[in-house]
């Protein structure tokens, strides 16, 4: 049984269809990518997973159970983490707190096993620890990417949905970026990922889906979509 | 080019038609009723219609340009005290009485607008409360003049034209013939220049800035003309009355005439309207209750409480809001004609040689963060420059810099040889800088014409300032970065990259000679990247336009960039062609990393 899967699913903004027919599956242990074009759908389909869009029609299941109904907030305490597309941090909290946050569908957390966490993540992402007591809204945009990043990865999700993690961040943190992604899957979290770096994407998945208009066309492993004419010109940039 | 030629779309024409057919269809079914209606129901006819008026205000000020206002009673109170003052104290006519009374209630509400410099939000809130509070006081207190709690008695009605309007009915036609007029001219500014700006102001301050909005203006000119609706409503409130005290212009009724704009649609002058009617028939409608259920008339104030405040929670933009959403599900959108759309002209004559824009010594330092700390550099005319380094290096805050947002701590920046260091953002709009943000800044509930208009009408614009040319330059705006079929989409609805673009054709269309681009791949994928990367050559071949452009797609900026500069905490650490630049090892250790694994 797939720890999530999508069945026949359409979701709707006011009357603007987002979209029209997603069936996808994920495995416990995998990393999926979702690729596309802008308004593909891509986004539309991980806030449909985290509840935050109501599908109109179709299922969504989670280890085991429908989840399509349930408030976002349910959906996190079952073990969902959702980092969205552009850096939805806390501006007047601190780095720190911003961090600490992302802890907030966990309970009983130990004080010293939070500070460790914590840590942890001033290990992956360098670049703001100076920033650690400063507010988050003096960070730059690349920075307050990685913040938002970071609170996601705290939640220690069974499923961490990651939309276009490397936005604004330069090469060299987007390689360490996609280093982190890796070494949290090798412990063991599952993750769907968009991400408009379909190479860098790619790279790090098992399997991918291409999504068309809010319907979902291809899917296959890195090697089949990368040898794929179709899926190469429309989304990977021809030759390149 | 202000003479459109026939293809050039054009703004839809707004006819005055219908509204002409709409007054002699509510006049004509209406009319044989009239003469039967009872005094009763012609003075609380008579209240609704002159405080709606002052809702109109509310609209202007709250609904278009976003700016809290909670002191229209006071306003309402100027054109009142102005009319009873002037006719009974002064011995002046009506109308003149109520023409001093509005234009003392708009300089009053201009004051109060030039306070929104500093002050927005709760702060403004305070303000305007503050404001209202001293008005009742000194109507209250000033007995000499403002005949104190007793208040001013005896105010004649005018005559227009040689009829009296003494009779409640006349008086009543003239109140509603003033309403009707203003609903009309509030209905079609909105699609004006300044209603654009206004909405600009509410729906993004600091874009609206940027592309060339002198906000600050817009926001004073929207509370004079809330003010001055105001005190028209109070001036005719007035003399239908006869009478005034300074209760009937306290903060309780300043909360009403929120309430109302609230409750009926704050978008929109017919929910103003319908809102205010509501709110003033509906506790007539509750006293009126049958004796069995007389215990509503004793709490009849708390399900008028109730009742507003379920409306807000369900209906956010009121009934006229909810009514407007109904209608957009069932009518079929109608698709803006993109046919006859001429191609952008970008064209900059280009005769110095001198760079376009040149930052000597550039410092901007927040409290011990030293962000900028002393960068030189040049961006020659017509040119790509790219501006690279890592995360919280200062590209951003330069690109601030350089378009106003900051004031630099030091240093200055030059464009086209002048010095704009200590210019506003809206004044080197007009000078012919455009830019787009790295999150994205539009205005979310305008479609994507009308955001791309307000680009095209910053000053100075060589398009020219007619309706027509606006459209016409905006809609080539968007044909050329290729989203013309989008015109007519509220733009909160599009994708993450089309918002891009619409930015982009934002600045476009305002002609700009230096364009600052903050991220502009980010968030495209690698087909969308190449045909910005061919966007961005089309922009540059032949046009004179100069970019100056930040991004971390090294693919990108190698194939668009004439010159890189490199920044790194908030130092410039190399600066040169492409070529050079990409090889430098400062910049592959501070910023590339491994350069195969980044491709």
């Amino acid at each position: 049984m797939p720890l999530l899967e999508l069945r026949g699913v359409a979701s709707y903004y006011g009357s603007v269809q987002a979209l029209k027919d997603v069936s996808l599956s994920v495995q416990a242990g995998e990393v999926v990518t979702l690729l596309g074009a802008n308004g593909a759908g891509k986004s539309s389909t991980l806030r449909t997973i985290s509840g935050l869009l109501r599908p109109a029609r179709g299922e969504v299941w989670f280890d085991g159970r429908p989840i399509h109904a349930m408030s976002p907030e349910k959906i996190v305490r079952l073990g969902i983490s959702h980092v969205p597309e552009g850096r939805r941090i806390f501006p007047g909290l601190t780095v720190r707190e911003n961090i600490m946050l992302g802890t907030s569908n966990r309970r009983r957390l130990a004080k010293k096993q939070m500070e460790d966490e914590v840590a942890g993540m001033f290990e992956i992402f360098p670049a703001i620890k100076p920033f650690e007591n400063a507010l988050g809204w003096t960070l730059s945009g690349g920075q307050q990417q990685m913040l938002a990043v970071a609170r996601g990865l705290m939640a220690k999700p069974k499923l961490l949905l990651l939309d276009e993690p490397s936005l604004g961040l330069a090469p060299v943190i987007v390689q360490q970026l996609f280093a982190t992604i890796r070494e949290i899957h090798r412990r063991g979290t599952t993750i769907l990922l968009v991400e408009q770096n379909a190479n860098m994407a790619l790279s790090v998945a098992d399997r991918g889906y291409v999504l068309e208009t809010g319907v979902m066309k291809v899917e296959g492993t890195p090697a089949e979509l990368l040898g794929n004419e179709e899926v190469r010109a429309a989304y990977l940039g021809g030759h390149g | 080019m202000s003479t459109p030629s026939p293809e050039t779309p054009r703004a839809r024409r707004l006819s005055p038609w219908p509204f002409v057919i709409l007054a002699a269809a509510v006049a004509a079914a209406l009319l044989p009723y009239y003469a039967n209606v009872s005094h009763f129901v012609l003075s609380i006819f008579m209240q609704a219609t002159t405080y709606a008026i002052a809702v109109l205000g509310m609209v202007v000020v709250l609904g278009y340009a976003g700016q809290i206002n909670l002191a229209q009673a006071a306003f309402f109170g100027f054109g009142a005290y102005g009319v009873a003052l002037g006719t009974v104290s002064y011995g002046l006519s009506f109308w003149v009485s109520l023409a001093i009374g509005t234009c003392v209630a708009g300089l009053a509400g201009g004051i109060l607008g030039l306070t929104t410099l500093r002050l927005g939000g709760h702060y403004l809130a305070m303000i305007t409360i503050s404001f209202q509070q001293i008005f009742d006081l000194v109507a209250v207190n000033w007995i000499e003049v403002t005949h104190g709690p007793d208040g001013i008695a005896g105010i004649p009605r005018p005559s227009l034209l040689g009829h009296e309007l003494s009779d409640d009915r006349a008086y009543l036609l003239l109140c509603a013939g003033v309403l009707y007029a203003l609903i009309v001219a509030v209905w079609y500014l909105p699609r004006t220049r300044l209603g654009r700006a206004m909405r600009g102001v509410r729906e993004n301050e600091l874009a609206a800035e940027v592309v060339g909005v002198h906000t600050l203006r817009t926001k004073v000119i929207a509370f004079t003309m809330s003010a001055a609706l105001g005190g028209i409503g109070g001036g005719l409130y007035a003399g239908g009355f006869a009478y005034i005290s300074p209760d009937n212009f306290n903060f309780q009724r300043a909360i009403e005439f929120l309430s109302m704009v609230l409750l009926g649609g704050a978008q929109s002058p017919f929910g103003g309207a319908l809102g205010t009617t509501l709110l003033i028939l509906l506790p007539e409608w509750l006293k009126e209750m049958p004796p069995s259920l007389q215990f509503i008339k004793d709490v009849y104030l708390v399900i008028y409480g109730l009742a507003v405040i379920l409306i807000m929670v369900f209906m956010p933009e009121g009934i006229w809001g909810l009514l407007r959403n109904a209608w957009a599900k069932v009518s079929r959108v109608v698709p803006v004609d993109t046919a006859g759309v001429e191609p952008l002209n970008l064209d900059i004559t280009v005769t110095e040689t001198t760079p376009l824009l040149r930052l000597e010594g550039l410092q901007k330092h927040f409290g011990g963060l030293k962000a900028v700390d002393g960068v030189d550099l040049e961006v020659k005319r017509g040119t790509v420059h790219a501006l690279i380094g890592p995360n919280g290096s200062g590209k951003t805050t330069t690109l601030n810099v350089v378009n106003g947002i900051y004031k630099p701590t030091g240093g200055r920046i030059i464009i086209d040889g002048i010095d704009v260091s200590q210019k506003p953002p809206h004044e080197r709009a007009a000078h012919g800088l455009g830019r787009t943000f790295q999150n994205i800044r539009l205005f979310p509930s305008m479609s994507a014409l009308e955001n791309v208009i307000v680009g095209a009408q910053r000053d100075n614009n060589p398009i020219g300032r007619g309706g027509n040319a606006l459209r016409a330059r905006a809609m080539s705006a968007l044909e050329f970065v290729g989203l013309a079929d989008k015109a007519g989409t509220i733009v909160r609805s599009l994708p993450y990259g089309h918002q891009r673009l619409v930015e982009i054709a934002r600045a476009l269309a305002g002609h700009p000679k230096l364009l600052l681009l903050d991220e502009p791949a980010a968030g495209l994928n690698q087909t969308e990247k190449m045909e910005l990367v061919e966007l961005l050559k089309k922009l540059r071949s032949g046009h004179g336009l100069t970019i100056f452009l930040i991004d971390h797609d090294m693919g990108l900026v190698e194939k668009v960039s004439d010159r890189i500069s490199v920044l790194n905490f908030g130092r410039k650490i190399a600066d040169g062609t492409p070529q050079e630049v990409l090889h430098h090892p400062d910049v592959i250790a501070a910023y590339l990393g491994d350069a195969n694994a980044a491709a």
